[in-house]
């Protein structure tokens, strides 16, 4: 029998968000759909929300090996929008290398609005497969914050990146105008394959180098200058790996004397940190876009971090507000 | 008549040989040595064989491209190794970082010489997606800079030597104006997005290409030269000494590795060139944090 209704147009793992601007500089979700295994949660919006929060889930708290999802984000003009997850994104093992769980993105932001993008780390189990791609399209004067991070998997299980493959594709484009075809800003592309052979060097946990994390945050827009300023000179302010101290004992006894600032001191905290956590980390500027690669032995250590550079500079809660930054502290 | 003449002449020339062969024997027979079966045989004269134009071309452009002393800058450059022992040791291990380099160095970079060498009027637009794909300032710089090296090269020293056939001359047109773009961009440093950077890769592939080597060849050089830098750079680091940097050049590791990576690459598209080895994006991005350097990367 033939169906009297249309087709439907919504498809397994398939999900659309739009935010736009009300009056009174209020950010809201104008549209909000989404498919079984993709889930999207927005609380209830209140009167001085910076920007319209939504969290990225998925049903029994990971994908399956298969899983396909695809979610399109438009942050219309001016509107500012924060995506955030509740805990790891896991992905489960699949039944064979051929089958491949991918998540997808495509976010176009237009002019003047902003998104912030700082989820949990995605943790693929032993085994599996995933691919993940991330598109954003930049009108003139669009911001954003984007940070996409990987973990070893099930540390506490003994996993040891013992995934088959994991694939982490970051775009940004600028938007096409008066006929012009968009230009693009920045491609990150991080390829893990599994193990290439026995030897010790082609493990990849070998190729990890004792990193229990790695990731990027990404930052491009007017709202992410003074951030990505912060962390470019953080970086060059960086000791020198392999420089030597030679003050004298007694300039260095009048030195710890000395009042540092409350700057100053959280500086020196987040070094012991870095130093603590195995931490290595790199900031440059690429093509107008600030590009900040990490990685560190637990992953711990690495949310501290980043939640303790966000937090320092302050930029992220004051266009965004707190809750943008639930993952990392 | 001319017949009875050629016979008789050939009669001579073979008593001579006998004659030759015969004193061959009784000299090696006073050194001791049997009669040996393979000098009686009559060698015929080695030709030296005929080749077409274009191939001698090739394989001299082929020794000149993977020649140390083609004046690219490359030594300047140790493509993360310095930083790598700055940040690892005492665990050090050359072997090690050698294929993290490789690896990662041939999934970032080789898709693009490959796809330059197939496709070299595409030039302008791999390098734009090349230089969008570079994540470290410091990569960005050693890449750029030997990259117009290169290009220099040829304008300078090869693009007179080279004969124009038609299928070279739309590559080489489109190099013309790519190097044409570049000196403009220079001129009008205009916002952030550069028109054109020159990165090595795409330029070994189109230039390779023009002068006639094969992809296969072309993709052997290219991380060939790529090993024999770091080497270069290890030696001057003082992590061992040139016979030893010529031993592991020469090993089987060394040949299966590029090979290995060659293979890995060969269909991979622009699109899915990336990063194999995170941790080589930080010591490379880190370099500029080294208290003393005597490396550019």
């Amino acid at each position: 029998m033939i169906s009297p209704f249309p087709p439907s147009s919504s498809r397994p793992g398939n999900g659309s968000l739009t935010a736009h601007l009300l009056p009174h500089s209020i950010s809201a979700l104008s549209k909000i759909t989404f498919q079984y295994p993709l889930k999207l949660i927005s609380p209830s919006p209140s009167a001085n929300q910076k920007s319209v929060l939504v969290f990225l889930l998925t049903y029994g708290g990971g994908l399956v090996g298969g899983d396909q999802v695809h979610l399109n984000i438009d942050v219309k003009p001016k509107a500012r929008l924060s995506i955030v997850t509740q805990g790891h994104t896991k992905v489960f093992k699949s039944t064979s290398r051929d089958i491949v769980t991918r998540q997808r993105l495509d976010v176009s932001i237009e002019m003047g609005a902003a998104l912030c993008l700082l989820p949990d780390p995605v943790q693929p189990f032993e085994g599996s497969v995933y691919e993940q791609v991330q598109k954003f399209t930049l009108a003139d004067g669009a911001s954003v914050c984007l940070l996409d991070w990987v973990s070893a998997g099930r540390t506490a299980r003994g996993e040891d990146w013992d995934f088959h493959a994991w694939s982490g594709r970051n775009e940004l484009w600028t938007a096409s105008a008066k006929g012009e075809a968009g230009r693009m800003l920045v491609r990150d592309n991080v390829f893990l394959d599994g193990n290439l052979g026995s030897e010790k060097e082609r493990l990849l946990k070998h190729r990890m180098q004792n990193m229990s994390i790695c990731g990027t945050l990404i930052l491009n827009g007017p709202l992410m200058e003074s951030l990505a300023v912060f962390f470019i000179s953080e970086f060059s302010g960086l000791p020198r790996i392999g420089a030597r101290d030679f003050r004298s004992q007694a300039n260095v006894d009048i030195d710890s004397e000395r009042k540092i600032s409350r700057q100053e001191s959280w500086r020196r905290d987040r070094l012991q940190l870095e130093k603590d956590a195995g931490l290595l980390w790199s900031a440059a500027k690429v093509r107008g876009c600030t590009v900040i690669k990490f990685g560190a032995r637990t992953v711990e250590g690495a949310r501290i971090w980043i939640g303790s550079m966000l937090k320092e500079e302050g930029s992220i809660s004051e266009h965004f507000g707190e809750e943008a930054t639930l993952c990392v502290r | 008549m001319t017949n009875e003449a050629d016979c008789s002449q050939s009669q001579a020339i073979e008593n001579e040989i006998a004659d030759l062969e015969q004193r061959l024997r009784a000299a090696k027979a006073r050194l001791g040595h049997p009669p040996s079966e393979a000098i009686t045989a009559s060698t015929p004269p080695i030709e030296l064989p005929h080749h077409d134009t274009l191939k001698p071309t090739a394989t001299h452009f082929l020794f000149l491209l993977s020649d140390s002393a083609l004046p690219l800058g490359s030594f300047a450059f140790s493509s993360g190794l310095e930083s790598y022992l700055a940040h690892s040791r005492p665990n050090s291990s050359f072997p090690s970082f050698l294929t993290y380099s490789l690896s990662s160095y041939a999934s970032t970079t080789l898709p693009f010489v490959l796809a330059a060498h197939r496709n070299p009027e595409k030039l302008a637009e791999l390098d734009d997606t090349l230089d969008a794909s570079i994540m470290c300032t410091v990569g960005r710089r050693a890449s750029v800079a030997q990259g117009r090296a290169l290009l220099s090269i040829w304008e300078r020293s090869f693009s007179g030597a080279v004969s124009a056939r038609p299928e070279r001359s739309e590559a080489i047109s489109q190099l013309k104006e790519f190097a044409l773009l570049l000196r403009n961009a220079a001129s009008t440093t205009s916002g952030e997005l550069p028109a054109a950077s020159a990165h090595l890769g795409p330029l070994f592939g189109a230039i390779a290409f023009i002068v006639g080597l094969e992809r296969q060849e072309t993709a052997y050089v290219f991380m060939l030269s790529h090993v024999k830098a770091l080497l270069s750079a290890a030696v001057r680091a003082s992590m061992f000494g040139p016979y030893h940097a010529q031993k592991v050049l020469a090993s089987v590791e060394v040949q299966e590795g590029i090979r290995d990576v060659i293979q890995r690459e060969w269909n991979t598209k622009v699109e899915d060139a990336g990063q194999s080895v995170p941790v080589m994006d930080l010591w490379i991005g880190r370099h500029e944090m080294l208290y003393s350097r005597i490396f550019n990367s």
